[in-house]
């Protein structure tokens, strides 16, 4: 029986537009007058200036609002979120944890609780002063609301006002992974409580008021969103740029071609790993660091991936080196465990790790019967080319591989159906203890696991619950070392988004590489200048 | 001043005089071809504007996932998911959620967009002007070359102009927006920088609009170039233009005063069926320009699941299509007076 999903008759269909698209890509980097690749810009940071930051479509480049409240969009907003509020911890160069608007954290209580230390003398934009109240206030309402932005805790914390700049978070366990999970919810962001209250929150969202190196200007949802230099911010001399325009944009070609016009200066989260030669022919390209690698999730409740045997041969029958080597050209490290490189508690090489071997896929494959499998990804050019590699790969196995590929939105119904087999998917935290991070695709209290396996619930949760960093090291490598043991589900690599900026544009997380955040790195605006005035 | 007699109570009748303009206008009015034809359209949308929304309503639910999914996110658990969905009345049946919607339809209301939390027509209000200028400008460069060079091509068919308009034609119609939008951008907007890659602002400047306009014109010239030119050729070897041949007119004259204005019936149809698929293409060519249009909006609505939004626009297209339909039954009896008068004697 024929896949559904024909791999011959995909490549003649897209065939005409994509020697089409790229050609226009080509021509672009011919008719362009631009030379030489850029390193960022050149000399010393100075103040003044206007960019515009193209966002992709499918990711950041659509905002309802801007209130951290009801930030459904999560770290996709972040960019504004953190230019419009600043953030209370920055997650910097090589993953180290810096001050922003708090100055420090201490874990007392055994770990059960940590106290923020705030930075004194820090005013919102409309003078109201950003304080241990503020911070109570905006974390209460975060806890009340609806949102699934907000931090998920297993019990209810207890959160105090220690001092005027001050504030305290208790639970009845020790939640290490706290600090380092802050980037990825809606903790992080303060708003004004006075200018909540004063506007409302429907009229919040769309013109926030917070404590960040820019103000907004004007808003219009998911169109344009403009902002300027907050006068009163706290760092002396930042930020540099006078205003930051933030617009959505189709597609990787068409934001290259905008950024050739002039239409933008930085291009956040360039997705397609075979356009990096052509961006880098004319601007800035920095591959940001990944923290969480492609997996292979696998069903075990359900035919086949419920009988052991069916996982290994899954396992034996994916060669990760070779789709690397075949479609990125060996970029990206192989690795066998569920954080990547920038990540905390990587892993590269797990013990027990079944690796590629075909004929002993084969023979799997003959001992349970055969197997006749669908495997469900995101609609994305990436995703969807992994897909077809594991396709060929295990049809060379002698598997019945189906493909189907939903938007985001048909992909969870698909999970909650709880009638799926294999998904191919991408989702990490820079810590594995948090958001996005291990339990959300091993944990039996995740909707989205494949796993229903208590001894995996006991291990995620022991190592998320002490905060000795030798002893979580080792929890994270027992942990890899068991889901290997159980074939629970192969990994990939990981694929970096490229942030690209034009010539003479510099900064953090923009031409300087930060471990990424569920998906990108968080820019620090405050500290990207350009040099082109 | 005229006078006309009207019938009063039985019995009576009396002679007054008529209001210049006053009753026979308004009988005048009532009896215009026109106006009937007005009157049947309206009596035919309502509906087809009623199965549009309705088919919509049905094809969304259909779809996998729901707005309460895709509002919540990767991050919601099934519980949150269960409230979210009560909250938004998802847990209705679709008869009662649709039925609702209709009920706030027939009062103005076209509800609150799910995503945005902000009432659809205000969304719309923002993004319908765009999208209209744009397709208006698409429209007016289509008519402005295709007409000429249709002519041209017809005056001397297997002509230099003819075989250059015919490969434009089949180039056009070939080659994919996507792909034509980025090689116009690399030619107008990065080499010559003559207009920006992306709208600037998210209103409906001019110099925002012309490449998306062009972009959506150039494959409806394509098309209306080569339709307008074999009409015009069929009404050269009618009687009446062999007449006019005969009688000494140029063939330049004949094709431009008397063959074209025939053709024009045809053309009018022709691009009155073509609007709907013009609208269409605004959805993949606003993305490219980055216009805030209500064709980019329909795809993120569909992606939230927002049927509140995706029901407004789809109503607003459904509307244009049906009007600009409606324009061109009316523009045949501008065009063709032959037309106009066999519905008067209808």
């Amino acid at each position: 029986m024929r896949p559904k999903t024909n791999h011959r008759r995909r490549f003649i269909l897209y065939a005409p537009a994509a020697l089409a698209t790229a050609a226009a890509v080509a021509l672009a980097g011919c008719g362009s007058n631009s030379s030489a690749p850029s390193g960022g810009a050149s000399g010393a940071p100075h103040q003044g200036g206007t960019l515009t930051v193209l966002e992709g479509a499918s990711f950041a480049g659509a905002w309802p609002g801007l209130d951290p409240a009801t930030d459904t969009d999560g770290a996709a907003n972040q960019s504004y979120m953190n230019s419009i509020y600043g953030q209370l911890f920055e997650l910097g160069t090589g993953g180290k944890i810096t001050p922003d608007l708090a100055t420090a954290y201490t874990f007392t209580n055994g770990g059960k609780t940590v106290v923020i230390t705030l930075r004194k003398g820090v005013t919102f934009s409309d003078g109201t002063p950003f304080n241990a109240a503020a911070v109570l206030w905006n974390w209460n309402r975060d806890l009340a609301g609806t949102c699934t932005c907000k931090p998920v805790f297993l019990a209810k914390p207890v959160i105090t006002q220690t001092g005027t700049y001050t504030v305290s978070l208790t639970l009845p366990y020790v939640n290490a992974p706290f600090i380092n999970g802050i980037f990825d919810n809606i903790f992080n962001w303060i708003a004004s409580p006075t200018a909540v209250q004063k506007m409302g929150e429907k009229a919040f969202a769309l013109k926030p008021v917070g404590a960040g190196p820019f103000v907004v200007v004007s808003d219009a949802p998911s169109s344009q969103l403009v902002l300027a230099r907050n006068p009163h911010y706290w760092e002396k001399g930042k930020p540099y740029l006078n205003k930051l325009i933030f617009k959505p944009v189709a597609a990787d070609e068409p934001a290259y071609e905008a950024m050739l016009a002039g239409s933008g200066q930085v291009y956040e989260g360039m997705s397609t790993p075979q356009l990096v030669k052509t961006f880098q022919s004319h601007f800035t390209v920095t591959a940001e660091p990944s923290t969480s690698p492609y997996d292979i999730q696998l069903n075990t409740r359900a035919a086949p991936f419920n009988n052991i045997k069916a996982r290994e041969a899954i396992y034996y029958a994916t060669n990760a080196a070779q789709i690397d080597q075949k479609l990125f050209n060996n970029t990206y490290p192989v690795t066998q465990s569920f954080t990547a490189k920038a990540g905390l508690f990587y892993e590269p090489v797990v013990p027990g790790y079944i690796g590629y071997d075909l004929a002993k896929a084969k023979a799997l494959v003959q001992q349970v019967g055969g197997i006749n499998i669908t495997l469900y990804t995101i609609t994305s050019p990436v995703a969807e080319a992994l897909d077809e590699a594991l396709q060929t790969q295990w049809q060379a196995a002698g598997m019945h591989v189906t493909l189907k590929t939903f938007d985001l939105t048909g992909l969870i119904a698909v999970f909650q159906s709880h009638k799926w087999q294999a998904f191919l998917q991408t989702a990490g935290a820079y810590d594995p203890g948090t958001g996005v991070g291990v339990a959300f695709r091993f944990a039996s209290y995740s909707p989205f696991t494949g796993v229903w396996d208590p001894k995996v619930d006991g291990m995620i949760n022991a190592a998320a619950s002490t905060i000795d960093n030798a002893q979580r090291t080792k929890d994270y490598a027992d942990l890899n070392a068991y889901i290997a043991k159980m074939a629970y589900g192969p990994f990939l690599f990981p694929i970096a988004g490229y942030n690209i900026a034009a010539k003479g544009v510099a900064g953090p997380g923009l031409t300087t590489a930060i471990p990424t955040i569920v998906v990108l790195p968080g820019i620090l605006w405050q500290d990207v200048y350009t040099s082109n005035g | 001043m005229s006078t006309s007699v009207t019938s009063g109570e039985p019995g009576t009748s009396s002679v007054e005089p008529s209001r210049p303009g006053g009753g026979t206008a308004s009988r005048r009015l009532a009896g215009s071809p026109a106006l009937r034809v007005i009157g049947r359209r309206v009596l035919i949308a309502i509906p087809v504007l009623w199965g549009v929304t309705f088919l919509t309503f049905i094809v969304l639910n259909a779809l996998p996932g729901d707005a309460a999914t895709a509002l919540l996110g990767a991050n919601a658990t099934p519980a949150e998911i269960r409230a979210e969905t009560i909250k938004l009345h998802l847990n209705e049946s679709i008869w009662v959620r649709y039925w609702n919607w209709l009920v706030g339809l027939l009062h103005g209301n076209l509800g609150t967009s799910l995503y945005y939390n902000q009432p659809v027509t205000s969304i719309l209000g923002q993004r319908i002007p765009v999208t209209l200028e744009l397709v208006v400008y698409a429209l007016v460069i289509t008519f402005v070359v295709s007409v000429p060079l249709a002519i041209f091509s017809a005056r001397r068919p297997r002509g230099v102009v003819d075989r250059a308009s015919m490969v434009f034609s089949m180039a056009s119609l070939s080659v994919a927006p996507y792909v034509l939008a980025l090689l116009l951008i690399l030619v107008f907007a990065v080499n010559l920088q003559w207009f920006p890659a992306l709208a600037q602002g998210t209103g409906g400047d001019i110099r925002d609009l012309t490449l998306p306009a062009i972009t959506l014109a150039i494959p409806l010239i394509g098309f209306y170039v080569r339709f307008l030119r074999a009409d015009l050729l069929e009404q050269m070897s009618e009687d009446y233009t062999v007449t006019a041949l005969a009688k000494g007119l140029s063939r330049w004259k004949v094709l431009s005063r008397h063959a074209l204005r025939n053709s024009f019936i045809g053309l009018v149809t022709v691009i009155g069926l073509n609007l709907a698929t013009l609208i269409g293409a605004t959805v993949i060519v606003e993305q490219i320009f980055g216009l805030s249009g209500i064709g980019w909006e329909l795809l993120r609505a569909i992606n939230n699941r927002d049927v509140p939004l995706v029901e407004g626009i789809v109503l607003v297209f459904a509307t244009i299509v049906v009007l600009v339909n409606l324009g061109t039954d009316l523009t045949y009896d501008v065009i063709d007076p032959r037309i106009r008068h066999g519905r008067s004697r209808s």
